[in-house]
């Protein structure tokens, strides 16, 4: 893969598709050594064996208004399904600041406006300035610098404030 | 050789060149829209990126996009494959400016071949056949009328600025002459804000007849014979076979050798097709070069045994040619059927939706070139085309037979497809005795005696 990775990062792609191998087998449980990197990725409960069909649902309502609240308490790493997402608009490198000495944009905590420019992402040599188009407290970044990044790929997950 | 190629297209044929670069080894890499984000031939593929929203501007025809793509995944090479940005020379250029070679021809070959006119003076030097017609503008009635006197009616009068089948009239004697050319000149102002015509032979009931051609970057350029593509409706081709029943030997011959002429005079490498036009009389006219490969493209892959599309990449990748033109047979026929997403019975309006029944011919002779399964949605925003059943046999007849219990085996539900027109053609006579033209379809089941259906 030539992707740029950075030292001791993940890459996002890799775990995306390690997740998908545990929903598509089943598994609760993985855990991965690959040179110097350990990953352990755990899923949701034990799944329970159930032999009998499920009822077929009555009148599926959608909820209402925003996310229900949720009976059981999501796992941290699950995205809180009240935040807003800003995805990369165009395909590149994504850069956290303007230059390696230069601190980043933005960090988790802050505010955005939708104005407020969140990144860069790098195409054939132009350097493109994001902006949040949303507003909200920042409160995870999705992808590592100089990650390459897809159209619509999220990038920061935003708490509406 | 190239060890990673992105494909700059979707669907069917993205999927066809996935598979000839796991063939070779080669690391594919597919791009996608939004709309396409879940397709199963795209986890066929090495890395998939998503370039942009459903519509093909942003994505499939955004070269910006789909070079950042290329940039990101660092590949060697982009593949374009049919429509979109394959006969794109500033997107060539663009590709190959960023030191990534771009899977077709020399940029040069393909402004050539893209301008009609350039295109008419490269045959006429190598002397392969035009269509009989005026010089360039015609002025004046009186010029027109001498024009056609001089190729013989009928004739067409065709406005300069025209496309789309729109600014031509069919004159079929010098008495409508004077009035159709003044009428033609009328209505291409009105069209097109410009007034000029030209004027060609009509040539009456013709046949659509290709030559597939393969070139290298050394110079040589090989043909693989023909594919007869007179079925259409609406100049949409429907099927496709090789060899023509239309034509013989001798003019294949010919045919032919005119082609590989004409390719060679424009220093023409990788994939290409020389449609012309055929008359009654086998007399042969050139219409125009496609620099890319083409839907039908498998046709010939059945008959000759050449993988045209590993071809195109090793070319690209400077290799030579290894086929030698007495070598390459025609084996049999080879009938395709372009099965696409669309409603015959409501003039072929498009008919999107989930499949969620797919179930594919197979047996002896029996290819199936798709990206559709069972589960998967045809989405309204592309080309309606989601399958196309080949069938080659020794013989015309038995390749007939098996495309008939093909047809009938191809379950696709519930969305409405071609594939009973297709079956309705096969049971046409003129079809089977070999003996169709371009407007044989219009003709058959779309006249004006089945008007306000």
């Amino acid at each position: 893969m030539a992707r740029v990775l950075g030292e001791n990062h993940m890459d996002i792609k890799h775990l995306k598709n390690l997740v998908a191998l545990m929903v598509e087998n089943d598994l609760t449980r993985l855990e991965l050594e690959e040179g110097e990197t350990h990953i352990l990725l755990k899923r949701g409960q034990a799944p329970v064996v159930n032999d009998m069909p499920l009822p077929a649902p009555v009148q599926a309502a959608p909820a209402p208004g925003p996310a229900p609240e949720a009976a059981v308490t999501p796992p941290q790493d699950k995205p809180d399904l009240r935040d807003l997402t800003i995805r990369s608009p165009m395909v590149g490198t994504f850069y956290e600041s303007s230059d390696p000495d230069t601190p980043a944009f933005i960090k988790i905590g802050d505010i955005v406006e939708p104005d407020t420019v969140v990144c860069l992402v790098e195409a054939m040599k132009v350097f493109n300035e994001i902006k949040a188009e949303v507003s909200g407290r920042l409160t995870r970044v999705l992808v590592n610098n100089a990650d390459a990044v897809e159209y619509d790929q999220p990038l920061f997950a935003v708490e509406p404030v | 050789m190239f060890s990673r190629i992105l494909i700059a297209n979707r669907g069917e044929i993205a999927l066809r060149i996935i598979r000839a670069c796991r063939d070779m080894g080669i690391e594919a890499v597919a791009v996608y829209s939004k709309a396409d984000a879940g397709a199963a031939y795209l986890n066929l593929a090495h890395d998939a990126i998503c370039i942009g929203d459903a519509p093909a501007a942003s994505s499939y025809l955004n070269a910006a996009a789909i070079m950042s793509a290329a940039e990101i995944t660092d590949v060697e090479a982009i593949h374009p494959g049919y429509g979109f940005l394959a006969e794109n020379s500033t997107f060539a250029q663009m590709c190959r400016e960023s030191k990534i070679e771009f899977i077709g021809p020399s940029t040069e070959a393909m402004d050539l071949l893209g301008n009609k006119v350039k295109a008419r003076e490269v045959a006429a030097k190598a002397k392969v056949p035009l269509v009989p017609g005026s010089k360039g503008v015609v002025e004046s009635e009186e010029e027109a009328a001498a024009v056609a006197a001089k190729i013989g009616y009928p004739v067409m009068i065709k406005a300069s600025a025209g496309g789309g089948g729109r600014g031509i009239r069919p004159v079929h004697n010098k008495a409508t002459l004077r009035s159709s050319f003044r009428n033609a000149r009328a209505e291409a102002e009105a069209a097109f804000k410009d007034g000029s015509l030209y004027i060609e032979k009509l040539i009456e009931r013709p046949r659509h007849v290709e030559v597939q051609l393969l070139g290298d970057r050394q110079g040589a350029v090989v043909h693989l014979w023909e594919r007869d593509c007179s079925l259409q409706r609406r100049n949409q081709k429907l099927i496709e076979e090789s060899p023509s029943p239309h034509i013989s030997a001798r003019t294949r011959r010919k045919l032919c050798s005119a082609a590989v002429r004409l390719a060679k005079a424009a220093g023409y490498y990788s994939a290409g097709t020389c449609e012309f036009l055929v008359d009654i009389e086998e007399n042969f006219y050139f219409m125009e070069l496609n620099a890319r490969i083409q839907v039908e493209h498998p046709v010939t892959e059945m008959v000759t045994g050449v993988d045209i599309l590993q071809w195109q990449i090793r070319v690209a990748a400077g290799e030579k040619l290894k086929l030698r033109q007495d070598a390459i047979p025609q084996n049999g026929t080879a009938i395709e059927c372009r099965i696409n997403a669309e409603s015959p019975d409501h003039d072929f309006r498009p008919s999107p939706g989930k499949i969620n029944d797919f179930i594919v011919p197979g047996g002896p002779g029996v290819r199936v070139d798709t990206h559709a399964y069972a589960g998967y949605t045809v989405s309204p925003h592309y080309d309606s085309m989601i399958a196309k059943l080949l069938v080659r046999r020794p013989t015309r007849q038995e390749a007939i037979n098996s495309m008939k219990r093909a047809l009938e085996e191809f379950k696709i539900r519930p969305i409405d497809t071609t594939i009973p027109i297709h079956q309705k053609i096969f049971n046409q006579p003129e079809f089977v005795r070999g003996d169709v033209d371009t407007g044989f379809i219009e003709r058959t089941f779309f006249s004006s005696s089945r008007a306000g259906k």
